[in-house]
């Protein structure tokens, strides 16, 4: 266990868990779907920089003391992975908990946020970064870092493993944190009891179907839930303001149809990584949207694919935008069926099986208040992406609006990214 | 024959028996007096009116003996309750509640286990086992600092988790009493694994403003069974100075006894000691006679530190590897089991009906005159007391008193109940129990209570106690929460 990372700019690093205040019943387990497996070697990361207010005068056991409220309404973050006898992954709701890191930055808000803005990747270190395995059983699935800056800002770092749910589910999570440091009541049920079901799935397999073209097959990983990947995978993230993004859409749009900010920026982007990767560049991508659905938990996000015939280099972006409007076949029953096969024991990657753009506009991360102050900035990203790489669009700070952009890729990639960008559609 | 007998006594005519010849011994001086004060006014009424006025009249007293013999009468009953021991009452007790943040379940404990002994897989593995047997529940706490991965324990924050528990609990007692802080004439703190400069009793009576001319003193070392010998100094020197009041804190500081060793035995104090502490307010006032809820009867001491086994048995020392923790030998329960035996002894003549020591001293006589081979008699202390407050020093201590006593699981439960819900709390335990009974609402005036507690050296201490008036089922306290919930059923193992 580290005392300090990144040559001291984090330091005095302390470890410790927090859980549910109530005890569970016993025998309480969470079972994965299979959409949920099929991401589970995805981590979602999101960090929320508040400014001196909001934690000003609290000590570590004020800052834990609403977790343990939370808690009670999230069983299943608590809790530890076993797998059945074939293999397939639950999650037993043994109250083990979630990890809870200390930590400080020897930089003050804004000088950090100034290095973040040349090297996006340094957030990592505001981030926990343990992944699941290699013992399933005694590996949290959601860990969080307080990490506190000279300047008496703090940042909440959030490590979410996907197979929990999408990050949709994860900005749920974190709002109600800020709501009951509010003394407000959840509206969630507590210790959501669901008992061990025995396997119930002797569905006679359909006819051997092939893959999606939405996920790829990887591993196997065995018990250690994480990715490898060919080539390192930075950060880049940049934000969009308003007028920037109407004149974007208005440079893009024909024929009078008008593209929303997702496909617009997605066209752009996609042309721009064609034109880095030349001759591999990416022909098919895949998009994830919010579903109409309004279920809270798990992953319910969208997932489709669209295929181009034609050079992306030379395409106009409009037609790009346009392919990415029609996509509507939602894979997500093609990507289970591929999952339950061996009753979720196989390993994939869906980000970056193909360049992904995933549309998190609509999360509610600012949503996220502590003691009445709301978050100076919040940044979200995913690890585990694989080597295709993944473009997540996010909201701008409300009193800016504008979007934020976050794109996983391989290291070369990010560079040429940013002057790309910057040549050809004036963005910083 | 032995099998013979038991089935012979579980039928309902010996019941009948034995109940008959309980009550005639018990009531003996009843039974005798009666048919003499019986012979005697049959024997006055024979006389008739006439010569009992006659007989009245020829007893004539002189003045000086009169006197004399009502001085004599004065002077006897002024020895006599000059030299009564003053009554010590037990005005309220209240019991610390740790907060949610520091409840460790089992899943937890085992994970950080794991983390922090990653060199050392079989420790681990012990450890769970431990666990699985040891009978404590998921809603233990341990104090903050232990929560760490690793943890660090400084002296500050032992003195945080000190301060955290001794003033949460003096805080909720004044309450209830409603003393103030200046009333406090006496004040004893015991800890006995952590004892900084200045002492724990230095620290409550800085945070309090006690009186400069408080008698303060502070005991350390002494073990598990160290809440008892409080109470006794306490009763010793109430004795001593009429109307006052004495404050007594019991408590176990774990954070800078945490072992952080791979040595199996000394890994066992981490799987059950739990943070927990309590205040007692004791008094010899006339004012508290009312209102104090217990009175204390006796107090029994037994130390067996004479003997070299039992003095090694609970042990701290240094593992090979320097680290410091306490080891506890194979042979505790047997040595428990010793002490025990010490101290029924002791208590047996004090507190058994007359009927239970008859028996006693005939089956001793019998074995040591007729036939060794005959079953010892073991004292049915249940006539004794209504209620048994045992230490919950672990399941083994619990499982053999009793064994021992012959107890039901209903005498017990207090016990188990509180080494469920709160772990082994060191001292205070007696005390979480003696609140699970109020809790429930069995405790009824007149009802006697007998505490035992083991310790290091090996001690077994006892206090007995009599509830002094009715008491209602407390609302406050550390069951409030939780005390509908129980009794539960405690496995033999816990699967985790």
């Amino acid at each position: 266990m580290v005392s300090s990372m990144a040559g001291g700019l984090i330091y005095d690093i302390k470890l410790s868990s927090v859980g549910p205040g109530k005890v569970i019943e016993p025998d309480v387990v969470h079972e994965p779907g299979d959409m949920d497996l099929a991401m589970k070697l995805h981590y979602l990361k999101a960090i929320y920089y508040f400014g001196k207010q909001a934690f000003e005068g609290l000590t570590t056991l004020n800052i834990k003391e609403p977790t343990f409220i939370l808690l009670n309404h999230f069983p299943a973050t608590c809790g530890r992975f076993r797998r059945t006898e074939s293999g397939r992954p639950y999650i037993k709701c043994n109250d083990c908990g979630v990890r809870f890191i200390e930590a400080k930055c020897e930089k003050t808000m804004d000088e950090w946020l100034e290095m973040v803005k040349e090297n996006a990747s340094l957030e990592k270190y505001l981030t926990p970064n343990q992944i699941i395995g290699p013992e399933l059983a005694f590996s949290p699935t959601v860990l969080l870092q307080f990490t506190k800056f000279k300047c008496g800002g703090m940042s909440v770092g959030l490590s979410w493993a996907h197979v929990l749910g999408d990050a949709f589910s994860a900005a749920e999570f974190m709002n109600t944190l800020g709501k009951v440091v509010a003394n407000e009541k959840p509206n969630r049920p507590i210790n959501l009891a669901q008992m061990k079901t025995k396997s119930t799935n002797t569905k006679i397999p359909e006819k051997i179907m092939e893959d999606p073209l939405s996920i790829k097959r990887v591993g196997p990983v065995g018990d250690n839930w994480i990715t490898v990947n060919n080539c390192k995978m930075e950060a880049l993230s940049f934000s969009v303001n308003d007028t920037q993004l109407s004149h974007l859409q208005s440079k893009i749009s024909s024929k009078g149809t008008n593209f929303s900010p997702f496909e617009a920026l997605s066209a752009v982007i996609w042309q721009c990584i064609a034109k880095i990767r030349r001759e591999s560049e990416p022909k098919v991508v895949t998009i994830c949207k919010k579903s109409e659905q309004n279920k809270a938990d798990g992953n319910n996000q969208l997932i489709s694919v669209v295929k181009a015939d034609y050079p992306i280099v030379e395409a106009d972006p409009s037609e790009l935008a346009a392919l990415m409007k029609s996509a509507s076949f939602d894979e997500r029953e093609k990507i289970e069926i591929a999952s339950e096969k061996d009753d979720g024991v196989s390993d994939f990657i869906v980000y970056g099986a193909n360049l992904t753009f995933a549309n998190l506009e609509e999360v509610k991360c600012y949503e996220f208040e502590y003691r009445e102050q709301k978050p100076v900035y919040v940044s979200y990203r995913i690890d585990g992406v694989g080597d295709a790489g993944a473009v997540l669009l996010l909201p701008g700070l409300p009193k800016n609006g504008g979007r934020n952009v976050v794109a996983i890729l391989p290291e070369n990639e990010v560079i040429e990214l940013k002057s790309e960008l910057k040549r050809e559609w004036f963005m910083d | 024959m032995p099998e013979m007998l038991p089935k012979f006594s579980t039928s309902v005519k010996l019941k009948y028996v034995k109940l008959g010849y309980q009550y005639l011994v018990n009531h003996i001086v009843t039974f005798l007096i009666i048919p003499i004060m019986a012979a005697v006014s049959i024997k006055i009424l024979k006389l008739g009116p006439e010569e009992i006025l006659t007989i009245w009249n020829s007893v004539h007293f002189d003045i000086v003996q009169i006197l004399c013999s009502s001085f004599l009468v004065i002077f006897i009953a002024t020895v006599y309750f000059m030299s009564k021991p003053r009554s010590i009452y037990l005005v309220d007790y209240a019991c610390y509640k740790p907060p949610i943040m520091c409840r460790v379940p089992f899943s937890t404990f085992m994970e950080h286990s794991r983390l922090n002994l990653k060199d050392n897989p079989k420790s681990v593995e012990f450890q769970m086992r431990i666990l699985e047997r040891s009978g404590l529940g998921e809603e233990t706490s341990l104090p903050p600092e232990i929560h760490c991965i690793p943890p660090n324990p400084t002296m500050e924050a032992a003195r945080n988790e000190a301060e955290i528990v001794i003033f949460s609990a003096i805080d909720s007692l004044m309450q209830k009493t409603r003393i103030k802080p200046k009333d406090i004439d006496i004040l004893i703190v015991n800890c006995s694994l952590f004892s900084p400069t200045p002492s724990l009793s230095a620290m409550v009576v800085n945070k309090y403003k006690l009186r400069s001319n408080i008698k303060s003193f502070n005991l350390s070392g002494m073990g598990c069974s160290a809440g008892l010998i409080s109470i006794d100094l306490a009763r010793d020197v109430l004795q001593v100075h009429p109307n006052s009041n004495a404050l007594i804190v019991s408590t176990e500081i774990i954070t800078p006894n945490y072992y952080q060793g791979s040595e199996r035995a000394m890994l066992l104090p981490n799987c059950l000691f739990r943070m927990g502490g309590a205040a007692i307010l004791l008094s010899n006032k006339r004012g508290d006679r009312n209102r104090a809820k217990y009175k204390l009867v006796h107090v029994v001491r037994t130390h067996k530190g004479g003997d070299d086994k039992a003095y090694k048995c609970v042990y701290e020392q240094e593992d090979p590897q320097g680290k410091v923790g306490i080891n506890l030998s194979k042979d505790l329960m047997i040595i428990a089991g010793e002490a025990l035996k010490s101290n029924i002894t002791t208590i047996g003549p004090l507190v058994l009906p007359a009927s239970e020591q008859l028996l006693f001293l005939f089956t001793l006589i019998g074995r040591k005159i007729f036939n060794p081979k005959w079953k010892p008699y073991i004292p049915d202390f249940k006539q004794a007391f209504e209620h048994f407050c045992i230490h919950a020093g672990g399941r083994a201590v619990i499982d053999e008193l009793q064994r021992n006593l012959q107890l039901s699981a209903e005498h017990v439960e207090a016990s188990r109940m509180t080494l469920h819900r709160f772990g082994n709390t060191s001292s205070s335990s007696l005390w979480y129990e003696l609140n699970y009974i109020e809790a429930k609402g069995r405790m009824k005036k007149g009802d006697r209570i007998w505490q035992i507690a083991f310790g290091s050296g090996f001690k077994c201490n006892s206090a007995i106690w009599k509830c002094n008036r009715r008491i209602k089922t407390p609302t406050d306290g550390p069951w409030q929460d939780c005390i509908d919930r129980y009794p539960v059923h405690i496995p033999e193992i816990v699967k985790l």
